[in-house]
């Protein structure tokens, strides 16, 4: 049940918490809570994009074209079950059970978004290799100063929704702890075939995180703004700031369709970014200098529109002179320098905040063509190429505040290949 | 008299946990004491003698590879961070418990390192209480060191996990390659506030404002981070200047040290505080050599720790000559946070002209 409390509770910190405890109990709790009045699934799933990841349609936009991302998240971890290779029942189990999910909510930000993913330890008890058309490398290290747990888990399930207890219920759907998901008969769950190995839980959206900052890593002055949808105050997810789905979609071979999923887990320690820097160092080191010096960003930045005013500013290029002149560099600013051909972004987020073990966390989930795409942008965010009078850390983007304690690599097939693929399907 | 003066016993060997070593202040001050805000008022635009200096007390020394560690703590401070030109100002904090300190050196030459990615977790009973990552500093008694105030919720015994490196200045001379991997250490933190409060405490209320600074604190077995006395360093002296109230000192090397690409002379420039001869780390420098009417070289210098030179800037030139004219611009001011007596100093930086 969530934390107990002395004093009641608000509903959004009531459903978090339920969310962050997960079970049964927690799903009925938070159903009781929210009351989410939602239709049923569609009657023919062969309406369903073949895109698991594609979202964005089925998301809500802001009055500025952003697409914003669902409100309650979660990240599943399974092991297979089985010894050896999935069998075709092994397989026609688990598609029944997504297919239970598709049919319990409407495919949308209310109702319920999901992927499901493979690591390279799941294909690893395969034979034969994953084609070349797929880029999925284990899990490593992605910054000389730092040493994540790599991520060793076969299938990853990332769950959204506006409600908390669809998400919950979705999880429990699939676990076979309830016989009903909206009304709907759940006709199978992945038990005995996978197991549960760990969640992770979260949220994204304003408010969220400043209902949830008695956590460790937020200082106890209560910083987090009210219209903040994220713990370190400023908003993500510019449209133009994100690689359109298109271009995050394996185009050729048998995974044609499907998307590659990193996903890595991060500590935030805001204890300095809220009591030592000052608005200044924040906007710079979180957007750009310029914008610092300009005083471009209002609040949590909605003022921006849909863009993070990186190209517009020339960021992206005064990089190197910034870190020598300004002794300073931003986040977003070293990030914008890892661009597709087409200069769109190489990644797509679809992060979210996490006050799991009472600490504040990132799950930085995000979608790209291949893993190297990740890579490349990561290192660009390292800054380590940068000279001048930045730090390793200090003053270098936002990597002060950070740390990586998890990373895995996933393959997101197409929705006719998401059930134990086999790495060279017909 | 609170002040215990508990020394540590020579024996103690480096890279063993030695709890129980306490530096002895400078000043000899019998009096005890929280650290106080108070401030000097309108200081110089320079380096200057705090309100007061305070003891510190070490916790324990750990090693990985060549590298040594020693972690220490102090009272809370007021200190100073620094983005591009501007400074602001860290207050204490009621839950601050102590002003944490790791120093890093390089085992084999005693080099200090007085920047790097310096990341602790402050765990007790298996669990995190504390993670953040360090500030670079610089301190008059405390010397150059990666620290921050830190809330620890009561007195006891605590694992600092220390995740250290790679330091972002490139490693020369016996340092060349010694420097681009990451280190780990762990080293006991023994927190009791009767401690620190019988830490020395030293006020300068005659000479508070003074330009100068307070002698560095010696403490055992750990370097205090202090460069040699530019005549001492390797090379043909060129000559020094003044920049911001840093010591600017140019010299010339046959032939760049290992870890260094690049055929001609070594340019090496060390950026030292005055009086205690810190190094200025963290600062954009670039240079001009001119000839005659000819630019020999107009660039940037890199960040660069080397086992004689210790932390400076530097770049490979095509040599340098009786009559050649070196002027050190800084482009940016040293992003190092910086503790009373230092928050005033190394920002109004003017170019430095040598003439060979």
């Amino acid at each position: 049940m969530p934390r107990p409390r002395a004093d009641p509770i608000s509903r959004r910190d009531f459903v978090r918490s339920a969310v962050a405890i997960g079970g049964a109990a927690a799903f009925s709790a938070c159903l009781g809570r929210e009351s989410p009045d939602l239709p049923t699934g569609p009657d023919d799933l062969a309406s369903l994009p073949e895109r698991q990841h594609a979202w964005n349609a089925a998301l809500a936009t802001d009055d500025h074209g952003n697409d914003v991302a669902a409100r309650h998240q979660a990240v599943l971890l399974f092991d297979y079950a089985g010894d050896g290779t999935p069998t075709d029942a092994d397989r026609e189990q688990v598609e029944r059970a997504l297919r239970s999910l598709e049919r319990a909510y409407p495919r949308d930000h209310e109702g319920l978004l999901f992927t499901v993913g493979y690591s390279p330890a799941y294909f690893d008890r395969y034979d034969e290799p994953l084609p070349d058309s797929v880029d999925l490398p284990a899990p490593e290290a992605l910054a000389p100063f730092e040493d994540p747990e790599p991520d060793t888990a076969d299938v990853v399930v990332h769950l959204a929704s506006d409600y908390g207890s669809v998400v919950l219920g979705a999880e429990e759907a699939l676990r076979g702890e309830v016989e009903t998901l909206n009304g709907v008969d759940v006709a199978a769950s992945v038990a005995g075939v996978l197991a549960r190995v760990d969640r992770r839980t979260g949220f994204v959206g304003d408010g969220l995180p400043a209902d949830h900052q008695d956590v460790q890593g937020v200082p106890d002055s209560e910083p987090v703004d009210e219209d903040a949808p994220l713990y370190m105050g400023f908003k993500s997810g510019f449209s133009k700031n994100q690689a359109p789905e298109d271009s995050v979609t394996i185009e050729d071979g048998p995974f044609a369709g499907g998307t590659t999923q990193h996903v890595s887990q991060l500590h935030l320690n805001l204890d300095q970014w809220y009591e030592q820097d000052d608005r200044y160092h924040r906007v710079a080191t979180m957007f750009c200098p310029a914008h610092a010096e300009e005083g471009l960003v209002e609040g949590a930045g909605d003022n921006l529109g849909n863009t993070a005013q990186m190209e517009e500013r020339g960021c992206p290029a005064h990089t190197e002179r910034d870190a020598r002149e300004s002794g300073v560099v931003g986040h977003s600013q070293k990030s914008a320098r890892a661009r597709a051909a087409d200069g769109n972004p190489l990644i797509l987020r679809r992060d979210f905040d996490s006050a799991d073990d009472d600490r504040a966390q990132l799950h930085f989930v995000a979608l790209q063509e291949s893993i190297a795409d990740f890579v490349e942008t990561r290192e660009a965010m390292n800054g380590t190429d940068l000279g001048g009078a930045v730090g390793q850390r200090q003053n270098n983007g936002i990597l002060q505040y950070m740390q990586v304690v998890r990373r895995g690599n996933y393959l997101v097939p197409p929705r006719s290949l998401r059930a134990l693929p086999t790495p060279q399907p017909a | 008299m609170k002040r215990r003066h508990l020394l540590a016993s020579g024996a103690a060997a480096l890279g063993l946990a030695t709890a129980g070593c306490l530096g002895v202040g400078g000043g000899g001050s019998d009096q005890s004491g929280p650290s106080t805000p108070a401030r000097v008022d309108d200081p110089p635009q320079a380096v200057y003698l705090p309100t007061h200096v305070e003891g510190m007390q070490m916790s324990g020394m750990a090693r990985d590879g060549r590298l040594r560690f020693a972690l220490s703590y102090s009272f809370p401070h007021q200190f100073w961070l620094v983005t591009g030109s501007r400074r602001r100002t860290v207050e204490l904090r009621e839950e601050d418990s102590l002003h944490l300190m790791v120093s890093a050196w390089d085992g084999e030459t005693g080099t200090v390192l007085p920047t790097s990615n310096a990341t602790i977790s402050i765990g007790r009973d298996g669990e995190s209480v504390v993670e953040k990552s360090l500030w670079a500093m610089l301190s008059q008694n405390m010397g150059v060191h990666l620290g921050d105030n830190v809330a620890l919720p009561d007195e006891g015994t605590y694992d600092v996990d220390l995740s250290f490196g790679p330091v972002e200045a490139r490693g020369a001379g016996d340092l060349a390659g010694a420097l681009a991997e990451s280190a780990s250490a762990t080293v006991q933190l023994e927190y009791s506030r009767s401690t620190l409060e019988d830490l020395s405490y030293t006020p300068f209320p005659d000479r508070k404002g003074e330009r100068d600074a307070a002698p560095p604190m010696e403490m055992d077995m750990v370097p205090t981070g202090q460069l040699p006395p530019v005549e001492d360093l390797p090379g043909r002296l060129l000559g020094e200047g003044s920049s911001g109230d840093a010591t600017v000192a140019a010299l010339a090397l046959d032939e760049p040290p290992a870890g260094v690409e690049g055929d001609g002379t070594y340019l090496a420039i060390s950026a030292r505080t005055p009086y205690n001869r810190y190094p200025v780390p963290l600062m954009a420098l670039s240079a001009t050599l001119s000839r005659g009417s000819e630019t020999v070289y107009d660039d940037a210098l890199a960040s660069t720790v080397h086992h004689d030179l210790g932390y400076h800037y530097g770049a490979v030139v095509d040599g340098v000559e009786t009559g050649d004219e070196v002027t050190i611009t800084v482009d940016a001011p040293p992003q190092v946070a910086r503790h009373e007596g230092y928050e005033t100093a190394f920002f109004q930086m003017d170019p430095v002209r040598v003439t060979v």
